[in-house]
């Protein structure tokens, strides 16, 4: 029984890691209704800076991560101002063909510079776990979990207590609206994709702290988020947390219950059935998929 | 609403852009090459996506062979020496894009082709090797399955899958004291994983050992802690990973985050990774690891000379140590080369019938094929992490150290 035990709370704290990774995702997908298939290489991008700055100067890597933030902030605000702005009234299938483009050309900057060799922030503490009772609880992801549920509340403080935070939320649910109340919604949207690629450089320096990347990894940070960020559903800052919790759930119980190589059929299966019976996700609006863009 | 058409146009550019970023499509000479004084090798290689590091060392040690052959003034072909150019062209680790870039080379009218990186790309291009009548000789595809398809243009300078993580419990069987009882393989489910792991439960099985059932991960996971819980009760005293280095590095880490201690770990692809010891860092200590290729092998030839002289060339091109993966580059692309010159031709049936004959010892292994087209009776090496180096430890005839027991680090 300790092993199920065992296996649900890994479940959960890897959970929490994912809803770090997919929680800027589903922001500026709520906010900007752009599906932004660049946002895996942000992540890999925020884990090589946090890498760069532990191995270069020794800095911690949660003391790492503010200086990687900042940093992602302003290149997030940069791109969206200077080269997403420019479709972000399009069609949905300009925005992918962009965000696709951006993804690859980050991906091909970081093998470039980085090369492709594997890497991963090594710290003394990180792999070391907190024993209670039979349980195990990795230090470094115990770390993770708490910064995803502290991010998410705040986050979720600065929406409905801040003047930017309203000015975000107001854009999504009605741009048009918005403009007429003198909300500049092209700063809105780089804030947005600001505060979005931030927090994808955050997810990723802990992602470099419990396991390994390289630029080749991009890909599958993008799906994953895509996933969580359905199956949480839009318009609800816990919506990521609540997707990527259940995601870790499933894959530890389903790796746990049934052949380890089932895990990822498991995922999209459960996808397919939060659709079928909440079709705008689990904490998710339903207005959100359905309004119009004016 | 309609899209205004500089956005469109920002897009596709972009796009654009980005997939001319992704791999170089250039061109090559074939025949005119030859004509040239120039002999060309075509080379699909992983530089971009996952398999790109080892890509990246597979196109290294076919680099180091072209600049050594032609420090010797080139192939010689009859009466006439030919400069040695390999062309490359980037596959971006997918099977499918490097079976159409050996389709692409033969449209060049390039026949002799250096293997991609793994099983999977390798067993993609087997297939059009064979369709094309082209030739290649295989530096990393180790997957029995590809050696059992009937093919007689592809030649493997590596020892099989089945041997890898064999060799391991062979190792620890051999040398390990005290002796552990109880062996478990966690795989990845790709088809070189898979029967690499067979070739290890076999092996245990017939040494003695108690052995758990397999559990298995998907390829390239990051996540293996749901084979881990399901081992954990049991206590296996020896942990082997048939895996890639991804997967590899996760079941070190992961391990230790669970509190499972094995006697020792023993892991197929990975710790001969350079990548493996700088990711893990001291944990990767005591790791055992099988290779191709170390540079205690005996053996030399005319070109690399001994394994040694082999380190240090790569150790001067490249600035790092010599990997098994720069190694059997280097011997599939000396495999070629020798067999040109005793074909005496750069036709593909002369240079094919020269390879099925081929005896030639390397700095590598000897170079002999079976009629199946692998190198059978190529011995794999096994090495342990000591202090964030590699050491050589099994055979013990070419053994550079004692192997530490238990391997765990502490």
């Amino acid at each position: 029984m300790s092993g199920f035990f065992q296996a649900t709370i890994y479940g959960l704290l890897q959970g929490g890691l994912l809803a770090l990774v997919a929680v800027g995702f589903s922001l500026v997908w709520g906010v900007m209704n752009v599906v932004n298939l660049s946002h895996g290489a942000f992540v890999v991008l925020g884990a090589y800076l946090g890498w760069q700055l532990h191995s270069s100067l020794g800095l911690d890597p949660f003391l790492g991560m503010i200086l990687v933030a900042a940093v992602l902030f302003c290149l997030g605000y940069a791109v969206q101002r200077l080269l997403i702005n420019l479709v972000v009234n399009g069609p949905i299938f300009i925005t992918l063909l962009l965000t696709f483009g951006l993804e690859l050309l980050l991906v091909q900057g970081m093998n470039i510079v980085f090369t492709a060799n594997y890497q991963s922030i090594t710290t003394s503490y990180a792999g070391n776990a907190v024993i209670v009772g039979d349980i195990q609880l990795p230090l470094g992801r115990l770390l993770a979990f708490a910064l995803a549920v502290v991010i998410t509340v705040a986050l979720v403080r600065v929406m409905s207590r801040t003047r930017v935070g309203m000015s975000i939320m107001a854009t999504g649910m009605d741009r048009g609206a918005a403009r007429l109340m003198g909300i500049r919604a092209r700063h809105v949207y780089a804030v947005t994709f600001g505060l979005a690629t931030a927090l994808a450089g955050m997810a990723g320096t802990m992602v470099g702290v419990v396991d390994t990347f390289n630029p080749a990894a991009a890909g599958r940070f993008t799906l994953l988020s895509f996933v969580i960020a359905v199956l949480g559903g839009l318009g609800n800052m816990y919506g990521a947390l609540v997707g990527g919790m259940l995601m870790g759930l499933v894959q530890a119980w389903g790796g746990y219950f049934l052949p380890g190589t089932w895990v990822n059929a498991l995922a999209f299966l459960l996808l397919v059935v939060v659709l079928i019976f909440r079709p705008s996700g689990l904490v998710g609006k339903a207005f959100y998929s359905a309004r119009l863009e004016v | 609403m309609k899209t205004p058409r500089y956005l469109a146009t920002a897009s596709v550019v972009t796009l654009a852009l980005s997939l001319s970023a992704c791999g170089s499509k250039g061109d090559a000479g074939g025949d005119a090459g030859a004509a040239a004084g120039v002999l060309n090798l075509g080379a699909s290689v992983s530089l971009t996506g996952k398999l790109a590091r080892e890509g990246t060392l597979t196109q290294e040690g076919y680099q180091l062979c072209q600049d050594k052959v032609n420090a010797k003034g080139g192939v010689k072909v009859g009466d006439k020496t030919l400069k040695l150019d390999i062309k490359y062209q980037d596959d971006t680790s997918k099977p499918d894009t490097a079976a159409q870039l050996v389709d692409q080379f033969n449209d060049q009218g390039i026949k002799l082709i250096l293997g991609s990186y793994g099983s999977a790309n390798t067993e993609a291009q087997a297939a059009v090797i064979e369709r094309n009548n082209q030739v290649m000789v295989d530096s990393s595809g180790a997957d029995n399955n590809i050696f059992a398809k009937g093919y007689k243009r592809t030649f493997g300078v590596l020892s099989p899958a089945t041997e890898y993580a064999a060799s391991i419990v062979k190792a620890i069987a051999e040398l390990a004291t005290p002796k552990p009882t109880s062996v478990v393989v966690l795989s990845a489910d790709d088809g070189f994983s898979k029967r690499a792991a067979d070739g290890a439960v076999k092996a245990a099985k017939d040494l003695g050992f108690t052995v758990l059932e397999t559990q298995y991960f998907p390829n390239g996971a990051t996540d293996v802690s749901s084979a881990l819980n399901k081992i954990k009760g049991s206590n296996p005293q020896v942990i082997i990973g048939s895996v890639h280095l991804a997967e590899g590095v996760a079941i070190v880490k992961q391990s230790k985050e669970l509190g499972i201690k094995p006697q020792g770990f023993g892991e197929t692809v990975a710790p001969p990774t350079p990548d493996f010891v700088t990711t893990l860092g001291a944990d990767a200590n005591g790791v055992l690891g099988s290779s191709q290729w170390t540079k205690s092998a005996s053996g030399k030839d005319d070109y690399f000379g001994t394994a040694m002289q082999y380190e240090a060339d790569i150790q001067a091109k490249f600035k790092h140590e010599a990997g098994y993966h720069n190694a059997e580059a280097s011997a599939a692309c000396l495999a070629f080369v020798l067999a040109i010159q005793k074909a005496g031709s750069t036709e593909a049936d002369k240079v094919r019938d020269a390879l099925a004959a081929l005896d030639a010892p390397s700095f590598f292994a000897q170079l002999k094929f079976d009629a199946t087209g692998q190198n059978s009776t190529k011995p794999m090496s096994v090495i342990q992490i000591q202090n964030g180096k590699m050491v050589t430890v099994w055979p013990k005839d070419s053994a550079e150290g004692k192997l530490i027991w238990p391997g765990l680090a502490s």
